[in-house]
C-alpha cells in the first residue's frame, strides 16, 4: 500500500478517534454532572447547575457521603443488594441457559408451546403481577427475606429468550464432536458450549444484572427491615418533603452505581477474552 | 463396556431435554404465570385493597370501564407513541454507537465505558438526576444551555404538553442505548473477519460491505435488540412515576402508570389487574405481528 | 425484623399496672414491647422522637418502645403492604387526613376508651377534630401545622402595601393582585410569589385547598358524599384559575432550589410554619407572617398534619396508648414543638410558646387555628381519592389545561370511587 494510503488510513483513525471520544464524552456529561454535585454543597448543587460550574466542583466535600452513609446504613444494604443479586443471576445463569440450550437444540415434543409460553411470558410486566405475587409470597411466609427477593426472578424469561438466541447461532460442529465421544448432552453442554460461550453468558449477567439491581417496588412490598432491603430503598429516605438534599441523592446515586461499575470493567475482561477464544468460528 | 452403557443410561435420563427446561418453566409458571391468572381473575372482580366491602363478581364491567376511559386511550396512544419513536431511535443510536466502537483506535475503552454507563444507572436514579436537568427557569442547565446558544428561551419542559413525552424520550434513550449497545457490540465481533476481506477483495466499499454484511449477520442481534427495546418502551413506568406523574393532563401516561396508582394509590385492584390484561394481550398482539415480519431463523452456515 | 418477647396482657388492670413505672407483676424477666412506627420527617424532628422513646422507656419500664422510621417518601405504601399481610405495628402514625380512610378500613382502634376527658380538653379544638371520625376518636397529633403568606416587611413598605395582622384583616385576592404587579416591578424577573410548586404531592391538596374553601367552594360536600357540584362549582373553578393565572402572568417563581424565598428572589412565599426557621435565619425580624388571601368568603388556611394511632392489630392497647398519652404530656409536646417549630397541641404549651404566644411572630397562624379560620381536609374515607384526583387537577391547572373541564372529570373520579365503595357504610371496625 502507498506511502499516502497509509497516511490517510491513519489520518481517517485518528479523526475517528476524535470524533468518537467527543461523542462519548458528551454523552457522559449528565453523569459527569451527578458525580461533580456529590462533591458540592447541597445549595451549590443547584445554584451552580445552569454553568460550567455545573461539572466541577469548586468547593468540594465529603459532607454528602458522609450524610448517605449515616441516614441510610450503607453497607448493610449495599451487602444485600449483592446477595440478592448473585442469587438471581448465579440461579438464572443455571436455570435459564439449560432451557435457552434446550429450546434452541433439542427436537421434542412440546417445544413449540414451551418457546410460545416463555414469549408469552416475556411480556408480563412486574407491576402486572405484584399484587397477587405479594399475596402468594405472604402466604408463603416470604416477608422479610431474602429467598422472597430472588426466588420469583431466577427463571427469567428476558434470559431464556437471550440464551436461545445466542444458542441457534452457536456453531455445530464443537457439539457434534463432543456427541461422536458419546458424551451426553448435558454433558456437552457443560463441558462444550459454555465454555464457549462466554458473550452469551457475560450478557445475560449484565442483562440480569441491570434489570434487578435497581429494582424498587418489589422490595418495597415484601419487606420492612434494613436486615434484607436493598440498595434502592435506600433512595427513599431521601426523597422526602423539600428541601431536597441533592447533594445527598448524587452521592447515593454514585454510591449505587460504582459496585455495578467495578462488576461490569471485571466482566468486560473476561468478555473480551471470551472473544478471543470463541475465534474458532471460521 | 458395561459401565459406559450403565452411566449412559443415567445420563440419558438427565439428558431428557424437557428435564432441561424444567426449572425454568417451573419458576416462569409459578411466579409469572400464576400470578398473571391471579390478576386475570381479578380482573373480573371489584377487588379492592383493604376495603372492608364483600368481593363481588363484576364480569367484564372493569373491561367495559377501561374501554369508555379517555385517559386509558390516552395511555395506549402514548404508549405506542414512545414506542414507535424510542425504538428505531435507541436502535440506531445503538449500531452506530457500537460501529463506532468496534475496532481499535486511541480511547476506544473510554468511549465504551462512557456509552455504557448510563446504563448501570438504574432508571429511578436517572429520572431523578434528569428532574434537575430538566429544571424550569433560568436555573436548569438544559434551559442554561439552549439560552447560550441561542436556541431557546427557559422553559418548562416536563410540563409543556407538547415537550412532556419527548423529555421523557430523551432520558430513557439515554439510559437504555447502553445495553443494546453492549448486545449489537457482541454481535459485531462475532462476525467472522473473513467475511470482510473477501468482500474487500470483490470490491466492495465500507457502505457495500455494511450492508451486504454487517447486517446480515447482525440480523439476530437486532432482531433482539428491537424486540427487547419494544418491550421495555410497553412496561415505561418509573420515569413518568418520578418525573410527570402523568401529566401534563395526560400527556404523559403510560398503561403501566395508570395500572400501577389504580393498584397502590387508588387501591382498586380489580381495575388495575384489567388493565393490566389489556397490556398483555395488546403487546403478545404486536410481538407476534413483529415475528412473522421478522423470522428469526438459526443460522445455518 | 427483631425477635421480641411479647406478653399478653388479657385485663385492663393488669395492663394499666404493666404500663405503670414500676417493675411488672410477673418479674424481671418479662418485657413489654411497643412497636411504634414513624415517619421519617426533618432530622430534628428524627432527633427528637429518639430521644423522647429513650425518655419513655426509662418513665416506663418494664414497657418499651421500639420505633422504626420510615421514609416519607415511601410511606403510604409500606403500610398498605403491612396492612394486606397483617403485619401492622401496635401505634401507627399517619398523616391526619387519611385518619377515617384508616378507620373505615378496620386498621385502628378507637382511643375514646384509652384517653382521659381530661387530655382532650388540654388540647387544641383542631387537633381533636382532626382524629374523629363517626363521632368517634382515632388518632392525635402532637402538633398541628400552621399555613400562611410568609412576607418581607421592608418589601412590602417600600411598595406601599398595608401589612394585614390578624386574620380578618386578610388581603382581598384582587388586591393582592394588584400589590403583586407593584412588587414585580421592583423585582427581577418579575416573579414575587413562591407557591412551592417544586413539593410534591400532598402539598397542593393541603396549600390550596384552603383557597377553594375561601372563594366558597369546596372539594367535597362531606355531608352528601358528592364531589359533583363542589370540586367543580364555579366557586372552586374561580380560585383554582386565579392561581392558574398568577402562574400564567410570570409571578410565580418555580423555586427548583427550595431557596426563591430565602435567596430574596421572591418577597411572598405561600408556605408553612417549618420553613419559619430557615426565613427567619436569613432575614431576622423582616419575615412576618400573613394570613393567605381572601378569595371571597374570608381568609381560609390549612390544618392537620401527623398524627398517633392505635392499631387494631396492637397487642396491647393499654400500652400503646400509654405512648401517645406521654407524647401529649407538656414537656414533650413542647419538645417536639420546639424542634419543628410547628404549632403545639396542647393550648397551655402554644399560649407558652415563643413563636405562637402572644407576642409571637407565628401568633397569626396560632389565631387562625383557633378562631375557625382554618379548615381541615375533608375528613372522610374517599379522602385518598379525593387528594390524588385534586393533586392531578392543579397539576394540569398549573400547567395551563382548561380549569372547568379539569375540575369536572376530577370530581366525576371521585364520585365514581365513592360509589364503587358503596358510599363508605359503616363497618365493624369503625362502628
Amino acid at each position: 500500500m502507498s506511502a499516502r494510503a497509509t497516511r490517510l488510513r491513519r489520518a481517517l483513525s485518528s479523526a475517528r478517534s476524535i470524533v468518537v471520544v467527543v461523542a462519548a464524552a458528551v454523552w457522559l456529561l449528565p453523569a459527569v454532572f451527578v458525580v461533580a454535585g456529590s462533591f458540592k454543597p447541597d445549595a451549590l448543587v443547584l445554584s451552580e447547575a445552569n454553568g460550567w460550574r455545573a461539572l466541577w466542583p469548586s468547593h468540594p466535600t465529603l459532607s454528602n457521603y458522609g450524610d448517605v452513609l449515616r441516614r441510610v446504613q450503607f453497607g448493610r444494604i449495599l451487602f444485600n443488594s449483592f446477595v440478592i443479586n448473585l442469587g438471581i443471576v448465579g440461579g438464572g445463569l443455571v436455570v435459564n441457559s439449560l432451557a435457552g440450550y434446550a429450546l434452541a437444540r433439542l427436537r421434542f415434543r412440546g417445544r413449540a408451546l414451551i418457546l410460545a409460553i416463555v414469549l408469552a411470558l416475556l411480556v408480563v410486566p412486574l407491576e402486572a403481577i405484584a399484587v397477587p405475587l405479594f399475596y402468594q409470597m405472604t402466604v408463603l411466609g416470604g416477608r422479610d427475606t431474602y429467598w422472597a427477593q430472588i426466588l420469583p426472578f431466577v427463571a427469567n424469561a428476558f434470559s431464556v429468550y437471550l440464551f436461545y438466541s445466542f444458542f441457534l447461532d452457536f456453531p455445530r460442529e464443537l457439539e457434534e464432536a463432543a456427541r461422536v465421544d458419546g458424551a451426553s448432552t448435558l454433558r456437552t453442554f457443560v463441558e462444550v458450549v459454555v465454555p464457549n460461550s462466554a458473550p452469551a453468558f457475560a450478557s445475560v449477567t449484565i442483562v440480569t444484572l441491570l434489570l434487578y439491581w435497581g429494582l424498587y417496588l418489589w422490595p418495597l412490598m415484601i419487606t420492612s427491615s434494613v436486615d434484607v432491603r436493598p440498595l434502592p430503598l435506600g433512595l427513599a429516605s431521601f426523597r422526602t418533603l423539600p428541601p431536597l438534599q441533592w447533594g445527598d441523592i448524587m452521592a447515593f446515586a454514585v454510591m449505587m452505581v460504582v459496585p455495578a461499575i467495578v462488576l461490569f470493567l471485571a466482566l468486560q475482561r473476561w468478555f473480551v477474552a471470551g472473544i478471543a477464544t470463541v475465534g474458532v468460528k471460521r | 463396556m458395561s459401565s459406559v452403557r450403565r452411566s449412559g443410561r443415567a445420563a440419558r435420563i438427565l439428558d431428557a431435554p424437557l428435564l432441561l427446561t424444567l426449572p425454568a418453566l417451573v419458576g416462569l409458571l409459578l411466579f409469572v404465570g400464576l400470578p398473571f391468572a391471579l390478576a386475570v381473575g381479578m380482573s373480573f372482580t371489584n377487588l379492592r385493597l383493604g376495603s372492608p366491602l364483600p368481593l363481588e363478581w363484576v364480569g367484564l364491567e372493569q373491561y367495559t370501564r377501561l374501554l369508555g376511559d379517555e385517559t386509558f386511550r390516552r395511555a395506549l396512544v402514548n404508549n405506542a407513541y414512545f414506542a414507535a419513536v424510542i425504538v428505531p431511535v435507541q436502535t440506531a443510536l445503538a449500531l452506530a454507537a457500537a460501529l463506532a466502537v468496534d475496532g481499535s483506535f486511541r480511547g476506544r475503552g473510554f468511549a465504551r465505558a462512557a456509552f455504557f454507563i448510563p446504563a448501570l444507572f438504574p432508571m429511578a436514579m436517572v429520572a431523578v438526576v434528569w428532574e434537575l436537568i430538566y429544571a424550569p427557569g433560568a436555573q436548569g442547565p438544559l434551559n442554561a444551555v439552549g439560552q447560550a446558544l441561542g436556541v431557546w428561551m427557559p422553559r418548562d419542559f416536563l410540563r409543556d404538553p407538547v415537550l412532556a413525552m419527548p423529555s421523557l424520550m430523551v432520558l430513557s434513550v439515554w439510559q437504555g442505548m447502553g445495553l443494546q449497545m453492549v448486545i449489537l457490540l457482541a454481535g459485531l465481533q462475532a462476525i467472522p473477519r473473513d467475511l470482510y476481506e473477501s468482500a474487500r477483495l470483490d470490491g466492495a466499499g465500507a457502505w457495500s460491505r455494511f450492508v451486504h454484511v454487517t447486517l446480515p449477520q447482525l440480523r439476530n442481534p437486532l432482531v433482539f435488540v428491537v424486540v427487547i427495546t419494544a418491550l421495555l418502551a410497553f412496561r415505561l413506568f418509573d420515569q413518568v412515576q418520578i418525573l410527570t406523574r402523568g401529566g401534563p393532563g395526560d400527556a404523559t401516561t403510560t398503561v403501566m402508570y395508570e395500572a400501577v396508582t389504580a393498584a397502590f394509590t387508588r387501591q382498586q385492584v380489580g381495575a388495575a389487574s384489567a388493565m393490566s390484561v389489556v397490556f398483555f394481550c395488546v403487546v403478545v398482539l404486536i410481538t407476534a405481528l413483529g415475528r412473522r415480519a421478522f423470522r428469526q431463523e438459526a443460522s445455518t452456515a | 425484623m427483631a425477635i421480641s418477647h411479647r406478653l399478653q396482657c388479657r385485663s385492663i388492670l393488669s395492663a394499666l399496672l404493666c404500663a405503670a413505672a414500676c417493675g411488672s407483676p410477673d418479674g424481671a424477666a418479662n418485657e413489654l414491647v411497643v412497636e411504634v412506627w414513624a415517619h421519617s420527617g426533618q432530622e430534628a424532628e428524627r432527633a427528637v422522637l429518639e430521644a423522647q422513646v429513650d425518655r419513655f422507656d426509662q418513665a416506663h419500664a418494664p414497657l418499651r418502645v421500639e420505633l422504626t422510621l420510615i421514609p416519607e417518601g415511601a410511606y403510604d405504601e409500606q403500610v398498605q403492604s403491612a396492612a394486606l399481610a397483617g403485619d401492622l405495628p401496635d401505634v401507627l402514625e399517619l398523616d391526619g387526613p387519611f385518619v377515617a380512610a384508616y378507620a373505615w378500613q378496620g386498621h385502628l382502634l378507637p382511643l375514646d376508651a384509652l384517653l382521659p376527658d381530661s387530655l382532650l380538653a388540654s388540647l387544641l379544638p383542631s387537633i381533636v377534630e382532626q382524629g374523629r371520625y363517626r363521632d368517634r376518636l382515632w388518632a392525635l397529633g402532637s402538633y398541628d401545622s400552621g399555613l400562611g403568606l410568609f412576607a418581607r416587611r421592608s418589601a412590602l413598605e417600600a411598595a406601599g402595601i398595608p401589612v394585614p395582622t390578624s386574620p380578618p384583616e386578610a388581603w382581598k385576592v384582587d388586591d393582592l393582585d394588584a400589590w403583586m404587579t407593584r412588587l414585580a416591578e421592583a423585582d427581577e424577573d418579575g416573579a414575587v410569589l413562591d407557591l412551592h410548586l417544586n413539593y410534591p404531592g400532598e402539598w397542593y391538596t393541603y396549600a390550596f385547598a384552603p383557597a377553594v374553601r375561601s372563594a366558597g367552594g369546596a372539594l367535597l360536600d362531606v355531608g352528601e358524599l358528592r364531589a359533583h357540584g363542589a370540586l367543580d362549582a364555579p366557586a372552586s373553578v374561580g380560585a383554582m384559575a386565579h392561581i392558574q393565572r398568577w402562574i400564567a402572568d410570570g409571578r410565580v417563581d418555580p423555586n427548583v432550589d427550595d431557596a426563591a424565598f430565602v435567596e430574596g428572589r421572591v418577597p411572598l412565599s405561600w408556605s408553612g410554619h417549618w420553613d419559619f426557621a430557615r426565613y427567619r435565619e436569613a432575614w431576622g425580624d423582616d419575615v412576618v407572617a400573613l394570613p393567605l388571601p381572601d378569595f371571597g368568603e374570608g381568609t381560609r388556611t390549612g390544618q392537620g398534619s401527623w398524627v398517633w394511632a392505635v392499631t387494631a392489630n396492637a397487642s396491647d392497647a393499654e400500652a400503646s396508648a400509654a405512648w401517645i398519652r406521654f407524647l401529649l404530656t407538656e414537656p414533650e409536646v413542647e419538645a417536639m414543638a420546639s424542634a419543628n417549630a410547628a404549632v403545639p397541641a396542647r393550648i397551655s404549651s402554644a399560649e407558652a410558646s415563643p413563636l405562637y404566644g402572644p407576642q409571637g411572630a407565628l401568633r397569626i397562624l396560632y389565631e387562625q387555628l383557633q378562631g375557625g379560620f382554618a379548615v381541615p381536609r375533608p375528613r372522610t374515607p374517599a379522602y385518598p381519592i379525593v387528594t390524588s384526583a385534586f393533586q392531578e387537577a392543579f397539576d394540569a391547572v398549573r400547567s395551563g389545561q382548561d380549569v372547568e373541564a379539569t375540575l369536572t372529570e376530577a370530581a366525576e373520579v371521585v364520585d365514581q370511587e365513592i360509589a364503587d365503595n358503596r358510599g363508605y357504610p359503616p363497618t365493624t371496625g369503625s362502628r
